[in-house]
């Protein structure tokens, strides 16, 4: 079978043998854990067995509470993120043609990426109240600064002579902008949201168990509260597996295709 | 196609490094005719770029005028085609939409574009490449873009800046002949910036020697046309000037 499929489709063949290799170690895991749980006899508080947290987890889906929060999560984590990029491109982009505010921002802005993140949330709580907004703020945060550091970055190493061709052809400001300046910085743009979304996933979280009532984090820290420790596991592995389905199946094949259609990376 | 005229060009820069203003330009005036076709060559160092540069409007002049079609050169414009070295294609349009990005930015039409591209890279023998992206060219093909891309929008002048410099020998000598090729079918004028004397007396009708940013001589290049390699490399009028440009290049 898998001769054949080498010789006949190589391609579907190479995807299926990677995926493969991607979840084989996470199946592995699910089996030592099995394994080590029932082998020891672990007090199911400390930690279930698989069949618990499956158990609880299918409770969570029958009744509609996974779905809320899961809901309540990717709705900040849109809402935020789009946002922020409206913002940061057009921000990072007026900042790339200019080298003067570009050397003026630039600190200011890798100090802004380093903080942004849950360092927002007491703040974000005493301008927006609990729930949605603040956290959307700090979803926002997280991924503007990136955003607009990415674009600056990508605005900034188009090579002159782009601009200048655009320019003796007659492109105005803002044609210049929009057929030169913003697809010359989309590959940083994107890989600025692909980092920016992770910061951000990891912000939501550890916002969600302070400042709302629904919503992933808010699940886990829920689950802690009466001691619901499949509920905990079942929701951290949520948590996981939707940055990881989020990453590889959107983010990192946006980036490549970017990155590859415009040329920037050498094809052999 | 129109006139080009350079009047007492000067050009200084602030060099940050020795903390004094640094002579690129000292005093350059010349007379392109519409229709001709005038290298430009000298040593590095001698201010040929910076010269083209101050025409395409990239750099102000320090002192002096550039007029295209006796109006004053106030920034890039679309009435001064430029080539790159670096050919300066943008990655993210394929080779047609690089043709007619000029036409584009004017508001012409998707159908009459279609016909532009068509024409233009029918010139450039680029007709095949039409849907590919420039880095899936070669180099003399990135180039040959490079050129049509400037002719498409039909410019008054067309500027040069040692566009085959960096293409192989062999290259650069086909790159060369179609360049003639076209330049005697549709006569634009012409500034072609190159530190190669061989290129320069195969291409132009005048060659401007420049030295330490002063015109050192210019040297008219009475060859007939239709020119090509094939004739001029054992033809002894070709080697006179060469040898009369090289010497001047050498002493400058």
């Amino acid at each position: 079978m898998a001769d054949e499929a080498v010789i006949f489709s190589p391609v579907p063949y190479r995807r299926t043998w990677q995926a493969v290799k991607f979840v084989a170690p996470l199946l592995l895991l699910v089996l030592l854990w099995q394994v080590v749980v029932s082998a020891f006899d672990v007090n199911p508080r400390i930690f279930p067995d698989v069949p618990t947290v499956l158990r609880a987890g299918w409770e969570t889906i029958a009744n509609g509470s996974l779905a809320a929060h899961v809901g309540a999560s990717m709705l900040r984590v849109s809402v935020g993120t789009v946002l922020a990029i409206v913002t940061a491109v057009p921000l990072g982009i007026a900042m790339g043609v200019s080298k003067g505010v570009s050397d003026f921002l630039t600190p200011l802005f890798r100090f802004f990426s380093v903080l942004a993140g849950i360092a927002w949330i007491p703040i974000a709580t005493l301008w927006f109240g609990y729930g949605f907004g603040a956290i959307t703020f700090v979803i926002f945060n997280a991924v503007f600064f990136v955003v607009a550091y990415n674009t600056l970055l990508g605005v900034s190493t188009i090579p002159m002579p782009l601009r200048h061709a655009a320019a003796s052809l007659g492109a105005g400001r803002w044609q210049m902008l929009t057929q030169v300046l913003l697809p010359g910085a989309l590959p940083n743009i994107v890989t600025g949201i692909r980092t920016g979304m992770g910061f951000a996933w990891r912000g939501l979280i550890a916002a969600e168990m302070i400042a709302t009532n629904v919503g992933l984090g808010y699940m886990l820290f829920l689950a802690r509260d009466f001691y619901r420790t499949e509920v905990i596991v079942f929701a951290m592995i949520v948590i996981g597996l939707i940055w990881l389905v989020l990453d590889r199946l959107l983010l990192a094949p946006l980036e490549r295709a970017t990155i590859e259609r415009w040329g920037l990376v050498q094809r052999s | 196609m129109k006139s080009l005229a350079l009047e007492n060009l000067s050009k200084t820069y602030f060099d940050p490094y020795r903390g004094t203003q640094l002579t690129a330009i000292k005093d350059v005036s010349l007379n392109v005719k519409e229709g001709d076709f005038v290298a430009v060559v000298g040593p590095s160092g001698c201010g040929k770029s910076t010269i083209l540069n101050m025409i395409a409007g990239f750099v102000p002049v320090t002192s002096g005028r550039i007029l295209v079609d006796g109006r004053e050169v106030k920034g890039p414009g679309p009435d001064r085609g430029v080539v790159f070295q670096s050919h300066a294609l943008f990655p993210w349009k394929t080779v047609a939409e690089n043709v007619t990005f000029g036409p584009k930015m004017r508001g012409v039409g998707k159908q009459e574009r279609a016909k532009i591209a068509e024409e233009y890279l029918a010139l450039a023998g680029l007709s095949h490449a039409a849907d590919q992206y420039p880095a899936e060219l070669s180099g003399g093909m990135q180039q040959r873009v490079g050129v049509v891309r400037a002719l498409a929008n039909n410019p008054d002048v067309l500027l040069m800046d040692e566009p085959f410099a960096s293409v192989d020998a062999q290259t650069r000598m086909t790159l060369q002949e179609e360049l003639t090729r076209i330049w005697e079918e549709r006569r634009p004028t012409v500034v072609f910036i190159t530190h190669d004397v061989s290129e320069a007396v195969f291409l132009a009708n005048r060659v401007v020697v420049l030295s330490k940013g002063l015109v050192l001589e210019k040297v008219e290049i009475p060859l007939a046309r239709p020119r090509s390699w094939e004739r001029l490399v054992e033809d002894d009028k070709f080697k006179a000037l060469s040898n009369q440009v090289l010497q001047l290049v050498r002493s400058a």
